[in-house]
Parts: structure tokens; C-alpha cells; sequence
């Protein structure tokens, strides 16, 4: 049965595409990227950075309660190519943020702007350099992922024949092929999550905005989406991601952006926001929280929950464990991570409410 | 930007919405439903007003199409966020509005040809009257299109949208002339049943199909009414769309 919209590979160029010189012709997308960025070149305009921006504010005003401030003050720059991650407990401004890069939703204050263009002024022109997977968004129920991927692509004014070639290839990548002709309502979560973030690579946009992408996903799909955003960004796509996933802003991003209640409150690569954490080593001592003050002498002690974690180097190691011994605690030792560097950073665990 | 750009992305819309549409193929058939009941106790009660009934039943499936856009548009943006994807897209606002719209019109076109059908053999029209049935049914799309997008971006749950999608379609559907004649309806009152969309419409296409006497007055009020109506709200609902792109 053939569907109004595209079911099949037939009369397609099959599999994956490079981006080549000679589909970029027949691509309007890239035709209009193109026609924007020579006009600014002429102006002399031409911004290195993918993204700037600068002490942006949001105060939600609500009709009843008082005006919440979301966003005070963020400022960040992206460069072309990288991929950045903003990590934060959950009503830290992460989507606030991604929402008014990406022409979604006005700010009260401050400036963004995407490749030189700013993003309250000209969102019309941005919107052909950008897109987004929206936080908790689906895929049309009554669309397969392959019709979903492909209408998407032809409604930005993909030529047809590029946006089959990238349906199949985002439909590889997602690994998605097995159900890409079954009606997205019966995929599990995790599949129309994959349907949602293949929809969105699938466009090889310069920026995309990706708003928890992997939520719901098993940590095999997981992986996957990290790798095709990896090669996204190696073919000069840039993107800026918001994430729960501690392990997936280490593992993905190559800079990170911690906010809390709408501050960065640092920004660094992953190794330096460990470093700055005072240690390499983190020795968790079970049930050692009433202990906090045996065992301040050895370092930075963080308590969570009743658990007390000890930021300290190798040198120390050896003492530790002796007082963990006599004190008849359990303490275990590990390289210190994320986790230790949001929670000297926040104060608070990411999961904590 | 120049004008056709800001269509471009309409016809593929369009078309995602026919598709996701048909599959809810119950909806549609059900979508005449209230037509039908109304239209059985018309031949039962009152037979020779059936013709009446049946142009009511025509403008009423077309108003009807305002409130699935109010309840696509709605369940797209609450549920899916979909408008999120295709808004930070180059696709413009007003051509996802356009889309949407004519794609569900569309899709909701076949029950409507049923009752045409029917139409034609229980009172054969010349084509006059079929004309103005054709621009009286675009106008009334518009008008109900428009609506129902606009409403749908005013709220943040379902469940607040369903009874003001229920009292519109009630209020502008049912209650005036739409499937009984507008001298039935009390003199003093009869203006407002000219200026309300549905009524007009059936109130022109009956004067034209000469179900009913119209004066030169009251063909201009309705005639009138219904155009400005079409225009305007086809307007606003452009607006609309694009400052419902970017939240304030």
C-alpha cells in the first residue's frame, strides 16, 4: 500500500549519503544556509562562534503567584563543531535556556545570537540553521518513523530524493530499521524517543538543540544516539544538549555548563570540573556521615544522604582506610567523576528535588 | 522573506495530516454522527424543511472541522510538542497553521461528500446555489479554522480545552438557524443569526437555492458578515500563528 507520504526505499538512492558539494544542490536547506552565511561574509559579519550568549534573563510572570525568575544572567558561547552539555537539577533553566536559543520563547533580557544572528531579532533566519528535539516530545502516533523522518525533511524543503537517502541513513544509525514501517504509537518509549532524535540528526542542521535526548532510552540506544552525534558533530554540525545523565555529559560533551536556579555556576571540560573538585580519588564510607568530622582532615567530605564521600588523593588512601577500620565502616575507593564535581558545585545531588 | 517562501512546507503538511487523520477513520465517520441524528428527526418531525436541514448539516460538518483543528493543534502542542520541532525549523508558522488546517479539511471532506450526495438527489439545485454553497463552506473553513487554532494556544492542558471546544461548536453549531429556517427565528433576533458565520451560510445558500425569501438587506448583512468573518480571522489566525511560534 502506498502511503500520501513516502513508505518505502524504492526508487530512492538507497543508504547513507555523504554530504557532498553535489547534494547540497538540490538541498534548499543548505541552499538557504549557504545564501546566509555568503551574505554575511560579504558584511564581514561571518561569527566563528555557533552560539553567544549574553546575561540572558527570563521572569515567568505567572496570572497568580509571584513572577519566577528562570534564567538570571546565563552567558555561553559555542563554538562550530562542539558539542556541549548543560547539566542541572531539574527547574535550573536548562530548557528555559534551550528554548530561547532556539527561537521558541522570547527572553526578558540579554542577547543570543546563532551563527552572528540574533535570535529575538531575526528568528526567521535562524530557524533554516537550527533544530531541536523538544523536551518529552513524541513522534506522530499515527506516522511510522520513516514517514515521520521523511515528512519532516520535505516540510523544511529537503529535495526528496536527499531526504529519503537521510531517512534511511538516521533510520541505520537510530537502528530503527526493524520498525520503521510500524505506526509509532505501538514502538515502546524508547523507540519513539529514537524516532524523535532521528527526526532531528536526520536534518544535519549547522545547530541542533537536543532536550534530554536520551530519556527513556536503554543504554545501548544510548550509546548509539552519543556516536551519531559524535559524527554529526565531525561532519561540523554543532550542538548543545541539556541531559540528567551525568555519565552521558561526561562521555559526550566535550565542554559542560553546570546551572542551578538559572546561573552557570562553572563551565569547564569535564577533567577540569573534576579537578577543581580538590582530589582524584573519592572514598565513599557507608553509613559515615556521622563521621564527617574523623575524617575532615583527609580532604574535601561531601554528604549524601548518609553516605559521606571524601575527595582525596592516593597519598592519603592508606590512612583513610585504617580509620574506616576502626571506625567499622565500610569504605569503598573509585576515581573521582561527575558526580562528585556537581555536588561540590551545587551542593546537592542532580536527582535531589 | 518573500510571500511563497513563507508557504513552503503547506503541501507537505498538509499531506502528514491527511495521513495521521485517516488513520483515525472512526473519528471522521462519527464526525457526522450528530448531522445524522439531526437530519432523522428533521424527516421524521418535519420533512419539508429537510432540504434546510441538509445545507445545516453541510455548514455544520465544516464548522465541525474548527474543532478538530482546536483539538490536533492542541493534543500536537500539549502532547507531542511537535509545533517545537517544526516551529525552529524553516517551515513558517503560518504554513503549519495553513497545513494543519487544510489538511484535516481534507481529510474530513469524504463524510461531507456523502451528504452532498445525499443533498443532490433530495433537493436538486441548479448550480447557483451550488456555487454559493462552495463559498459559503470556504468561508465558514476559515472562520472555524481560525478559531480553533487560536484557541488551541491558549491553554496548557487538554481537559481545560474539551468544554470551550464543545460550547463553541454548540453555540455557533446548533442553537442558531443552521438546521432550521431563520424565519422561525423571533424578528428582533434575526440580525444576529445573519451575523453569525453558520447561520449566514446557510441563510445565503438557502436565499440562493430559493428555500427561503431574503431580502436585499438581509443577503447584504449575511453575505457581508460572513466575508469580513473569512478575511479577518483567516488574518488573525496568520498573525496568530507566528506569535505563537515564540512564547512570550
Amino acid at each position: 500500500m502506498t502511503s500520501p507520504l513516502w513508505r518505502g526505499k524504492e526508487g530512492g538512492s538507497g543508504g547513507a549519503r555523504p554530504r557532498t558539494s553535489s547534494s547540497y544542490k538540490n538541498d534548499a536547506t543548505a541552499l538557504r544556509t549557504r545564501a546566509i552565511y555568503a551574505a554575511f561574509r560579504l558584511r564581514r559579519r561571518v561569527s566563528e562562534l555557533a552560539l553567544e550568549a549574553e546575561d540572558v534573563r527570563k521572569t515567568y510572570h505567572g496570572r497568580s503567584g509571584p513572577a519566577v525568575e528562570a534564567l538570571r544572567g546565563i552567558s555561553m558561547a559555542l563554538g562550530k563543531g562542539e558539542r556541549v552539555a548543560l547539566l542541572g537539577r531539574n527547574g535550573a533553566g536548562k530548557t528555559t535556556f534551550l528554548r530561547i536559543a532556539s527561537t521558541l520563547l522570547a527572553p526578558s533580557a540579554g542577547r543570543v545570537e546563532v551563527f552572528g544572528l540574533n535570535v529575538t531579532r531575526n528568528p526567521e533566519q535562524v530557524r533554516p540553521l537550527i533544530a531541536v528535539v523538544p523536551q518529552e516530545g513524541k513522534p506522530f502516533f499515527h506516522l511510522t518513523p520513516r514517514e515521520q523522518i521523511y515528512a519532516y525533511l520535505r516540510a523544511r524543503g529537503i529535495d526528496r530524493e536527499i531526504a529519503k537517502a537521510r531517512t534511511e541513513q538516521a533510520l541505520t544509525q537510530m537502528d530503527l530499521e526493524e520498525v520503521s514501517d510500524r505506526l509509532c504509537i505501538t514502538l515502546s518509549g524508547g523507540q519513539k524517543q529514537r524516532a524523535m532524535v532521528a527526526t532531528v540528526i536526520a536534518t544535519e542542521a549547522p545547530l541542533l538543540f537536543l532536550d534530554e535526548p536520551t530519556i527513556g532510552m536503554d543504554p545501548f540506544a544510548r550509546r548509539r544516539v552519543w556516536e551519531s552525534l559524535r559524527r554529526l558533530t565531525r561532519s561540523g554540525s554543532t550542538i548543545l544538549l541539556t541531559t540528567h545523565y551525568l555519565d552521558e555529559a561526561e562521555a559526550l560533551s566535550q565542554r559542560l555548563y553546570i546551572l542551578e536556579e538559572g546561573r552557570v555556576l562553572v563551565a569547564g571540560t569535564a577533567e577540569e570540573l573534576k579537578h577543581q573538585v580538590g582530589g582524584t580519588l573519592r572514598v565513599t564510607i557507608a553509613d559515615g556521615g556521622r563521621l564527617r568530622d574523623a575524617f575532615a582532615s583527609f580532604g574535601t567530605c561531601v554528604r549524601e544522604a548518609e553516605s559521606l564521600h571524601v575527595i582525596t588523593g592516593p597519598e592519603r588512601i592508606n590512612e583513610i582506610m585504617a580509620l574506616a577500620m576502626r571506625e567499622k565502616v565500610s569504605a569503598t575507593v573509585g576515581p573521582v567523576t561527575l558526580e562528585e564535581a556537581f555536588l561540590r558545585a551545587v551542593g546537592r545531588s542532580i536527582d535531589e528535588e | 522573506m518573500a510571500f511563497g517562501l513563507r508557504w513552503a512546507g503547506t503541501g507537505v503538511f498538509c499531506a502528514t495530516e491527511i495521513r495521521v487523520q485517516f488513520h483515525e477513520w472512526l473519528a471522521i465517520l462519527t464526525g457526522t454522527l450528530v448531522q445524522a441524528v439531526l437530519l432523522i428527526f428533521v424527516w421524521v418531525l418535519a420533512r419539508d424543511i429537510l432540504p434546510i436541514a441538509l445545507i445545516g448539516a453541510l455548514v455544520y460538518s465544516v464548522f465541525l472541522i474548527g474543532q478538530r483543528v482546536l483539538n490536533e493543534a492542541a493534543y500536537v502542542r500539549i502532547d507531542h510538542k511537535l509545533n517545537e520541532l517544526y516551529h525552529a525549523s524553516p517551515m513558517s508558522p503560518e504554513a503549519y497553521f495553513l497545513g494543519m488546517s487544510t489538511g484535516i479539511f481534507l481529510a474530513y471532506l469524504p463524510p461531507i461528500l456523502v451528504i452532498a450526495v445525499v443533498t443532490i438527489v433530495v433537493a436538486p439545485f441548479g448550480l447557483l446555489p451550488w456555487g454559493v454553497l462552495i463559498a459559503c463552506l470556504l468561508a465558514v473553513w476559515s472562520v472555524s479554522a481560525s478559531l480553533g487554532y487560536f484557541i488551541s494556544t491558549l491553554f496548557k492542558d487538554m481537559k481545560t480545552i474539551w468544554p470551550y471546544s464543545s460550547l463553541i461548536t454548540n453555540l455557533l453549531g446548533i442553537v442558531p438557524p443552521v438546521f432550521y429556517p431563520l424565519h422561525l427565528v423571533p424578528e428582533g433576533w434575526r440580525w444576529l443569526a445573519l451575523v453569525l458565520p453558520t447561520s449566514s451560510a446557510t441563510a445565503l445558500v438557502n436565499g440562493a437555492a430559493g428555500l427561503e425569501v431574503l431580502s436585499g438587506e438581509d443577503v447584504l448583512l449575511a453575505g457581508g458578515s460572513l466575508a469580513v468573518e473569512a478575511i479577518a480571522l483567516f488574518i488573525f489566525g496568520i498573525y496568530w500563528a507566528r506569535r505563537a511560534a515564540r512564547e512570550a
